[in-house]
């Protein structure tokens, strides 16, 4: 079975740790607990008829007290990029953490995830903005891991990606 | 037969609750058992049956049975097999209720417990006397200090195979988090069960490599889930004379209360900016409700003006906030003058209809009470500490004034005239020659833009004029295609009051 690190990287309360408790677990929930460190979770599935287990490196967001070490990042096959939609500014922190990323392991997949899609009402990331993005070549998939939507899919997207690189 | 006495169920329920298995047995005082029960009763004590005497087995009893009073205790009875128990007797009325608790995986606990405290011990003091460097993530101190009070650690050799060995017994807490652990006989991989340390094993290493006992790497925590429990650990890499030593220690309250504080930290960050959200917020919907009031006002202050319409003051506005943005004013600053700008001709409000409204040319006298309409609106927006109606004051006063100084109603010349009312005395010509009024045909753009670069220098700030023209592109916008519903209501608002004046003839 083919395994595949991958870190989630984000500013803090974006919601990385719920998009992996949603992918992995069905859970969701509205409190807001603050990951230090890292926290490890795995996932099986099966693509293209490939069982592979994808290890979701749950990374602590990046703030002015926190920064994410460079040696957490060794050995990533991928990356999830999350921004929050409600707040404009972490789009750039994830800019930051993509270089970090390529920086340590190259050019690996990522997507960029533009979570809270539920509280759309609220975005301060401009569509145009997101549109923008995906001019440049990023892969940004619109999510809430409150509601489910589009949660499997960027996960599965970015496996996609990874077998494709690995072949 | 009576109830079990309540002694007996207290203690009962307290080892039930610390999950030591036990045996409970009541006897006469002849030692004839009669009743019994417990989970090891069965399992522990198959010779015991009802009814016979279980004294001559049970030589624990010898010396407490009969009992001389209602309560003894035996500490840590050390059994034939090896097993631990303490054993409580209680005496009620002609019975006596023995209760075996099975100590025998506490004691083994507190063993290892108490061999590896004394282990770490020494290995702190002799790590004391080898020097330690003064961070306090390489402190050796910090490393054993929980240790010793908690046993949450697990340490381990690495061998060169790339496995390692169990140093000592396991805590029951490891047992729990890594079953393998237990299994002694077999080299371990806690490499291949946590994928955390897998990576940090590049980090230790490196330290192993170096061979100074005195350098030594923290991996940062980390969490283990498995859906339903999380374990936060860390693990530390050091050299030990010759040895290689990996130990795994489960954080517990040190995770949860630097997690804790991380969590408050951050949450106080989110609620600011919460708070600062709204305080935007507001602070837009009044401006946007001031804006508009002004705009209301002064759009009934000019509709006696038959040239003037609510676009326009609006656009004037829109032309002064693009200026100053390119200028590098704050936004609160180009705001203000998209605000202020469209009073420029409040002042208006002073000339008697029969000038203002005349439709040919204004003689020269007329034109001289025209001339007052810059110095009435000073007059209006006079000894305000309020900056916006500051600025509208200067906008006023000084938008036909002249950089050359031949402008009314003072003759100011240069930089003497406030800026926000020399950026006005631009655009309000600009829009007026682009646009159709009652007495005029709108002119081309390029032709306005022409007949104003005549003006350079004389009429107009010669370095704003050049400002102004770089933005022609975005300036024609607003002119043309800026939808502009408030002006449009602005100028139905002009008709009514257009209106009401028509009612009122004598006014």
């Amino acid at each position: 079975m083919s395994k595949f690190k991958v870190c989630m990287l984000g500013a803090f309360a974006v919601g990385k740790t719920s998009l992996v408790q949603r992918y992995v677990h069905s859970l969701f929930s509205d409190r807001y607990q603050t990951t230090l460190g890292v926290r490890i979770d795995k996932k099986s599935l099966r693509l293209a008829e490939r069982p592979i287990e994808v290890i979701l490196w749950d990374l602590a967001g990046e703030d002015d007290f926190i920064n994410v070490r460079g040696s957490y990042l060794r050995g990533s096959a991928g990356g999830v990029l999350v921004a929050d939609g409600t707040r404009a500014e972490t789009l750039d922190i994830v800019f930051k953490l993509k270089d970090k990323l390529f920086h340590e392991v190259g050019e690996v997949p990522v997507i960029l995830i533009v979570n809270k899609s539920d509280l759309r009402d609220n975005w301060t990331i401009e569509a145009q903005r997101i549109e923008a993005l995906r001019d440049e070549g990023w892969q940004v998939i619109e999510t809430s891991a409150k509601d489910s939507s589009n949660v499997d899919q960027a996960f599965e997207s970015l496996a996609e990606q990874m077998l494709v690189s690995l072949s | 037969m009576s109830a079990y006495p309540e002694t007996v169920v207290d203690k009962i329920l307290e080892v039930t609750l610390r999950s030591n298995k036990f045996a409970y047995f009541a006897i006469d005082e002849n030692g004839r058992l009669f009743r019994q029960g417990g989970e090891i009763a069965a399992t522990g004590f198959p010779q015991w049956k009802p009814g016979q005497s279980i004294l001559d087995d049970a030589l624990f009893l010898s010396g407490y049975v009969p009992m001389s009073r209602d309560y003894e205790c035996i500490e840590s009875y050390q059994a034939g097999d090896d097993s631990i128990f303490d054993v409580h007797l209680f005496k009620d009325q002609e019975q006596i209720w023995i209760l075996l608790i099975d100590k025998t995986s506490d004691m083994e606990w507190e063993s290892a417990a108490r061999q590896q405290a004394n282990e770490l011990r020494l290995l702190k003091q002799q790590a004391a006397q080898a020097g330690s460097v003064g961070d306090q993530d390489s402190d050796p101190h910090t490393h054993f200090d929980f240790f010793e009070s908690r046993l949450n650690m697990m340490a381990l050799s690495a061998n060169d195979d790339g496995s390692f060995a169990r140093l000592e017994p396991v805590s029951e807490r490891f047992k729990r988090l890594y079953p393998e652990s237990t299994e002694s006989a077999r080299a371990l991989y806690p490499q291949q069960k946590f994928p955390f340390v897998e990576n940090f094993l590049i980090d230790a290493a490196e330290v192993w490599q170096a061979g100074d006992d005195k350098r030594r790497v923290r991996s940062g925590p980390w969490v283990e889930t498995d859906g339903n429990t999380e374990v936060a650990l860390e693990a530390i890499a050091l050299n030990w004379k010759g040895s290689k030593l990996l130990f795994l220690e489960i954080l517990d309250e040190s995770y949860r209360l630097n997690q804790s504080f991380l969590q408050i930290g951050r949450e106080g960050v989110l609620l600011n900016r919460v708070l600062e959200d709204e305080v935007r917020k507001q602070t837009r919907e009044i401006r946007a409700r001031e804006e508009e009031i002004a705009l209301r006002l002064v759009c009934a202050a000019d509709s006696r003006d038959d040239g003037e319409t609510g676009s326009h003051i609006r656009r004037l506005g829109l032309y002064s906030e693009l200026i100053a943005q390119q200028l590098g004013w704050s936004n609160a600053d180009a705001e203000e003058i998209r605000i202020a700008a469209p009073m420029h001709d409040i002042g208006k409000i002073g000339i008697p209809d029969h000038i203002l409204k005349k439709p040919g040319q204004l003689t020269e006298s007329e034109f001289e009470i025209m001339k007052l309409h810059p110095e009435i609106g000073g007059r209006i927006l006079s000894n305000s500490e309020t900056p916006l109606v500051q600025m509208a004051r200067d906008i006023c006063l000084g938008h036909h004034e002249k950089w050359d100084g031949s402008g009314y109603p003072h003759g100011l010349a240069g930089e003497n005239i406030p800026i926000s009312a020399r950026i006005v005395a631009i655009v309000d010509v600009f829009d007026a020659l682009i646009h159709k009024r009652v007495y005029k045909n709108e002119m081309p753009v390029d032709e306005a833009i022409a007949l104003m670069l005549e003006g350079s220098g004389s009429h107009f700030d010669p370095d704003l004029l050049d400002l102004f023209l770089s933005l022609k592109e975005k300036l024609t916008e607003i002119a043309f295609d800026y939808s502009n519903p408030i002006g449009d209501d602005l100028t139905r608002a002009a008709s009514i009051i257009d209106d009401i004046h028509l009612l009122r003839p004598g006014d």
